[in-house]
């Protein structure tokens, strides 16, 4: 039981970092705070249902079509919303993605009808077992392609020239306005990214489960992922959507399903108010 | 340590003005009790669904009946507790559902288990919210911004679970029963006694804010959400005062809950979700942050619009063919994406809400009237 738990902590945790990946990316470049995300988890599974299902791509054009769509949709979120807010307090930036997520919601209900809908893809289904403990295939791929996306976003950061541009822009806007780098360009690109990272986690996610608009309340898991691991960090929005897929995973299976919110908000109330910064994030210094 | 001077006002305070001839005429009082008579006698005529003997069609009402509107004031309060607190003390919370919450629980100890009067409950509700507000205002001493506004969410998710363990415990799956509202020999049975219970609630609450508001203590407050630094320098212990905002604004809003609690007559915890905790925020965005008066209009506005929204999506279904078929099958949908695009639009366009858009148009009338009178 103990392993078994292990193995789909781990594996749903994956999702979860590669979700919060995408919103640290996002917060990092904009420090828009997105509580958006969760929506567009359900986005990346409507977007499949669309892809596979009632276009009836065959599967590599199927995610062609997701990544560029939940792209241009980031791009447009950052045009549209983002863009004319720049500057203005904490609250009304916050407002506006919650907005946002209310207006996703409508319209993907309108679209799509408020049934649950089946997503199928042909991503292997089975299981096997390796010492006493049934490995999920499905859980297994979603686990090697969330962790190769976030190998993928490591590398283009660290090595890429444009990687090296979104750096130096989320640093200092100032300092990058004046070496001649086209920040919106940078912060539009950044939308895109954590728009695409939350689309593939929700392909994931709608097919672990249903393709349906309560998914946002396990894309929101995101949350507590980034501020568990540090706002400001990568390497800890990977870490904290590990610890909150355990935490989930553990809780359920030791507790009771329903103690999962408790067992996960505690902690980052306490994390909270010992450590705001989180685990790998910098301490923030205040100036006058 | 006694303070000798007054701290310096921020520059958002506006002195009060003094009045012009012009004013000596009562035009306020005229207001005042206009306004009054127009609040007594609305509640009749959704009752009856007339006005003056005149039978009204429901599309004429514009499909609001008086349920709504008691559920609009009640919502005011809530509105108004969370302006205080993030409009004028500049703290920002996502869980103020979570006091609605507090309130519910509260009045379900007291009420339905301990069978106290309602007056009484409606006491306990609000001493439990200001508790609540304390306890949950406590990482505001440490933590700032985004990671305040964290503690508050983390607070949502802990009261709801406390909640629904509390009503899986005592009571069942349907939800927490309570019973009816009964002051003294009066028994809060129909929308009317609710309605004139209600109002003076409000415009008690309503009152009570702007004074506060206007008072030294208000003064600290809002000279503490403009600048901290500035506000403690000027010997303002800005530890007590947020705590202070809290404890007042979360036991207005545990009342409301109470309040809402024995008007819906049951409970359930999955009721209060985060969306009904971002509703609140929406309301005084709308209405405009730090307006008083724009929050009773974003309540308003967030709960009388879906029946007017739906109203009108019914009658546009009776009367033409596909698309008439599809506004009424998605009304909810519609209503929603109405009100996520409202929110938008203000936000961009009008950052102080419909309060502001007022003082806009006001500032335009009064400069168009001096050019054309010179």
């Amino acid at each position: 039981m103990m392993a078994q738990i292990l193995f789909s902590g781990l594996a749903l945790g994956s999702i979860y970092g590669l979700v919060a990946l995408g919103f640290a990316v996002i917060f990092k470049a904009t420090g828009v705070f997105n509580f958006a995300q969760g929506m567009l988890v359900v986005v990346g599974a409507y977007l499949a249902v669309t892809g596979s299902t009632q276009l009836g791509l065959p599967f590599p054009m199927a995610v062609v079509f997701i990544v560029l769509a939940a792209a241009l949709l980031g791009a447009v979120i950052h045009a549209l919303l983002i863009r004319p807010l720049a500057g203005r307090p904490l609250l009304p930036v916050i407002m506006i993605t919650i907005a946002l997520a209310i207006v996703l919601r409508a319209m993907i209900e309108l679209i799509y009808g408020p049934q649950a809908r089946a997503l199928t893809t042909p991503l292997p289904t089975g299981s096997f077992l390796v010492g006493g403990v049934r490995i999920s295939e499905l859980h297994l791929t979603a686990a090697l392609v969330s962790w190769a996306c976030m190998a993928g976003v490591g590398a283009f950061f660290k090595f890429t020239s444009m990687g090296l541009l979104m750096r130096a822009t989320a640093d200092s806007h100032e300092a990058a306005l004046v070496s001649g780098i086209n920040v919106n360009r940078i912060n539009a690109l950044a939308w895109a990214i954590g728009c695409v990272l939350a689309a593939i986690g929700g392909v994931f996610l709608g097919q672990l489960q249903v393709a349906t608009v309560e998914l946002e309340n396990i894309g929101l898991l995101a949350l507590p992922a980034v501020v568990i691991g540090g706002l400001q960090s990568i390497p800890g929005a990977i870490v904290g959507g590990l610890l909150v897929g355990l935490i989930e995973q553990f809780g359920s299976g030791y507790i009771s399903p329903k103690a999962r919110d408790i067992l996960i908000y505690a902690p980052l109330l306490m994390i909270l108010m010992v450590r705001p910064w989180g685990l790998f994030g910098q301490r923030e210094l205040g100036r006058v | 340590m006694t303070m000798t001077t007054q701290p310096p006002l921020p520059a958002s305070v506006q002195l009060p003005t003094i009045a012009s001839p012009s004013a000596a005429f009562p035009w306020r009082w005229i207001g005042v009790i206009a306004a009054i008579a127009i609040l007594c006698y609305l509640p009749v005529v959704l009752d009856q669904r007339a006005i003056f003997g005149f039978r009204l069609s429901n599309l004429q009402l514009l499909n609001i009946g008086l349920t709504q509107v008691n559920l609009t004031l009640i919502a005011i309060l809530g509105a108004l507790s969370l302006n205080y607190l993030t409009g004028c003390a500049g703290l920002i919370s996502i869980g103020h559902g979570a006091f609605y919450a507090v309130g519910a629980i509260a009045a379900a100890v007291t009420g339905t288990q301990w069978g106290w009067p309602f007056p009484l409950v409606l006491v306990a509700a609000g001493a439990a919210g200001a508790f609540a507000g304390v306890i949950a205002g406590l990482p505001s001493l440490r933590v700032r911004g985004l990671y305040f506004v964290l503690s508050t969410l983390a607070l949502h998710f802990i009261v709801v679970y406390l909640l629904a363990e509390y009503q899986y415990k005592f009571f069942d799956v349907v939800g927490i029963p309570f019973n009816e509202a009964r002051i003294g020999p009066v028994v809060l049975d129909s929308g009317l006694r609710w309605y004139f219970f209600l109002l003076p609630v409000v415009v008690v609450v309503y009152m009570c804010l702007r004074n506060t508001m206007h008072s030294r203590e208000g003064r600290a407050l809002m000279a503490m959400r403009d600048h901290e630094l500035a506000a403690t320098a000027a010997g303002i212990d800005v530890r007590i005062l947020r705590l202070k905002a809290f404890a007042f604004s979360s036991a207005i809003a545990a009342v409301a809950g109470a309040l809402y609690a024995y008007f819906m007559s049951n409970v359930a915890a999955e009721f209060f979700s985060i969306n009904f905790a971002v509703q609140f925020i929406a309301m005084i965005i709308i209405g405009g942050m730090g307006s008083l008066a724009g929050s009773v209009v974003g309540a308003a506005i967030w709960l009388l619009l879906p029946a007017v929204i739906s109203g009108f999506a019914t009658h546009a279904g009776g009367s033409s063919g596909v698309i008439g078929q599809f506004l009424l099958n998605s009304k909810p949908q519609l209503v929603n994406l109405v009100f996520g695009l409202l929110v938008v639009v203000l936000l961009i366009f009008a950052p102080g809400g419909v309060a502001g858009l007022g003082t806009q148009f006001r500032k335009r009338l009064s400069s168009w009237r001096s050019t054309v009178w010179k």
